[in-house]
């Protein structure tokens, strides 16, 4: 069905509130029957890129191709774009039926189908005989699902999602995480989802875009922007990463303080100052001494326990604090505890550089 | 002194000071009721319990004067007329003012809270003009009465329903819209209905500030047949006042507390369908 239609490309996006550009001249490509996520923390411009392509806002420059034609200034009600609002936005006059039920009146649909599709969406988000209840009676997550339903019922070829599981619990969120992406995998449309939860980001999406102040930092999988950040942003936004700020000769070596490493990836062929990242699950602590390429001396600042793994915060010698994620139940090789002088490695595959 | 202070216990020198208000504010409607029900010409000493100036008397009484009779039949017709021209006129400027932002915006809204602060009595002799030199078509009367009416009353419908309509907020109508609803159709299915409330309260305060009014209504008021009970009171009670006045008022008050339990019932009912705290106290709206 992912031929079905449902691409969406921006190109050169702008939205400007006063003299705030809330999107700055954003391009992204969201093939026909994507997962793709915008993610960001608040006011990156990702909700704002997201009402532009509902039709909610009107761009001040740029253009929405929806397979390919400009949408950009045709109202939201001629879009074949369906919305999941965050705060739901069920009508709360009209019962779940009727919610659900809304937009058919505009597909020129006979009541008596309306009345069987209603009954079919409503069984597949799992709301079976739920026709007659007020949507006020219904839970967060029973709420949400009744978003979901009035918006798949017109077959879109897209689905827009603004953050729609925020407003849950965490257990909740979790399982509905895993059923939106079941849905979106039957119903082979595209979905875009915005975020600021990189881990749903993460989780959830085929490719996601990682916005801030307007822009886009960088866009690919989940696996690429995670394990080849482009830029600090990025690398700090989707989990703790340590950033180390050395000067590089030009052939993958950078020089911390007065210790030489050896990066393994990233702007390899840069040099002058430039910042390296390592994510803490590489980053190793072993006993102070121990000797080799890429370590550096240090002493363990705090140890905080996070349930399966431990954050080890040990302060280098030159100055930065390095975090380390060790997991919890294996045979440690020391102990950690606050004090301890300690030795650590800096993975040369692991260590990254970022472009300047 | 103590037990006023008591920050555990009931807020008891907030319920003193409530209780006093009410008493104060109740008292002097009920003398005048009371003294509909005089048993004698006074309305200040009690002479015993009667109806003649309900209706008893077959020609003094309430009902049987037609001064007074005609009094009320425009009170209630200029009220009418007020609902159905100010609310739906004040409803429309709400939602444009409130949702179509664009040039002029700001002006209108400046000049909708002006008939909220200007002196009623330089609106009257505002209108009086207009409708004796401007508008002499028109002329001073009922249709001048109600025009006044609506004019002031006007405002406080956009307040009320631009409070609500804030507090909705703009994502009911983004979703119709978004699930394929046209402009008008996103106004029908789904602003109206949310509306209801803020309309029906509306429709209340235009009543109670049009059977209140007494400047407006009294400037445009062509001769005896065109006085509203509020005028004709002030008028009467120059001359040789009779309980038939009071009974006159009390019908009004009456007349009053009916529309509010009918809003009461009705609110409630509109607040159930929505899932909503119903409070009488939310009719006033924006007020």
């Amino acid at each position: 069905m992912a031929d079905g239609g449902g691409g969406v490309k921006v190109v050169g996006l702008t939205k400007r509130f006063g003299t705030v550009a809330a999107v700055d001249g954003i391009d992204i490509d969201m093939p026909s029957g994507e997962f793709f996520s915008m993610v960001g923390p608040s006011g990156c411009g990702k909700t704002t890129t997201l009402r532009m392509i509902a039709g909610f806002e009107r761009p001040d420059e740029g253009q929405i191709l929806l397979d390919g034609v400009d949408v950009a200034h045709v109202p939201p009600h001629r879009r074949s774009v369906n919305t999941v609002f965050q705060s739901y936005a069920l009508f709360p006059h009209l019962t779940v039926g009727e919610n659900v039920a809304f937009g058919m009146r505009y597909q020129k649909v006979p009541k008596v189908d309306i009345r069987r599709r209603v009954a079919e969406v409503l069984a597949l988000v799992q709301l079976k005989g739920y026709e007659e209840r007020r949507t006020t009676q219904l839970s967060g997550g029973q709420q949400q699902r009744v978003a979901l339903a009035r918006a798949i019922i017109l077959n879109p070829k897209v689905l827009l999602l603004d953050e729609p599981l925020g407003a849950l619990d965490a257990r909740l969120r979790k399982d509905l995480q895993v059923e939106l992406k079941t849905l979106q995998q039957e119903l082979g449309i595209t979905f875009v989802y915005v975020t600021h939860d990189q881990e749903e980001a993460l989780t959830m999406s085929d490719r996601l875009a990682v916005m801030n102040g307007g822009k886009v930092e960088q866009v690919g999988t989940p696996q690429e922007v995670y394990d080849a950040p482009e830029t600090r942003f990025v690398a700090e936004f989707l989990g703790v990463s340590n950033v180390l700020e050395g000067v590089c000769d030009g052939r993958g070596g950078i020089t911390v303080g007065s210790f030489g490493l050896i990066a393994g990836a990233g702007a390899l062929r840069e040099s002058g100052t430039l910042r390296a990242v390592i994510r803490p699950e590489r980053v190793v602590v072993e006993a102070t001494g121990t000797s080799g390429p890429n370590r550096l001396p240090g002493m363990i600042e705090r140890v905080v326990f996070v349930g399966s793994t431990s954050d080890i915060r040990v302060r280098l010698a030159t100055g930065e604090l390095v975090r380390s994620l060790v997991a919890n139940g294996g045979a440690a090789a020391i102990s950690y505890e606050q004090g301890t002088p300690v030795s650590v490695l800096l993975p040369v595959e692991g260590l990254r550089i970022l472009h300047s | 002194m103590s037990w006023l202070r008591n920050p555990w216990g009931k807020p008891r020198f907030l319920v003193a000071v409530t209780t006093l208000y009410v008493v104060w504010s109740v008292i002097p409607v009920l003398i005048a009721v009371v003294f509909s029900f005089n048993n004698g010409r006074s309305r200040s000493v009690w002479q015993g319990f009667s109806l003649r100036w309900i209706n008893g008397d077959p020609n003094t009484s309430l009902f049987h004067d037609p001064a007074l009779v005609r009094a009320m039949e425009q009170s209630f017709k200029l009220a009418a007329l007020a609902m159905v021209i100010a609310t739906p006129l004040g409803v429309a400027l709400a939602i444009g003012l409130q949702r179509w932002r664009g040039r002029g915006g700001t002006a209108a809204n400046v000049l909708m809270l002006i008939p909220l602060v200007t002196p009623e009595l330089v609106m009257g002799v505002g209108l009086f003009l207009i409708f004796t030199r401007l508008f002499g078509f028109i002329g001073r009367g009922t249709w001048a009465q109600a025009i006044g009416q609506v004019t002031f009353s006007i405002s406080y419908v956009v307040v009320i329903v631009r409070g609500r309509l804030a507090s909705i907020g703009k994502e009911y109508e983004e979703a119709a819209a978004d699930l394929g609803a046209p402009p008008f159709q996103v106004l029908r299915r789904v602003l109206m209905p949310l509306l209801g409330p803020a309309i029906f309260s509306s429709l209340i305060v235009v009543f109670a500030l049009s059977i209140d009014d007494f400047v407006i209504t009294q400037w445009l008021s062509f001769d005896q047949t065109t006085e509203t009970v509020p005028v004709k009171i002030y008028s009467s009670a120059r001359t040789a006042p009779l309980p038939s006045l009071n009974a006159l008022a009390s019908v009004m008050v009456v007349v009053t507390l009916a529309s509010l339990a009918l809003a009461y019932v009705v609110y409630n009912r509109f607040a159930r369908n929505q899932g909503e705290a119903a409070d009488i106290g939310t009719i006033g709206g924006g007020l």
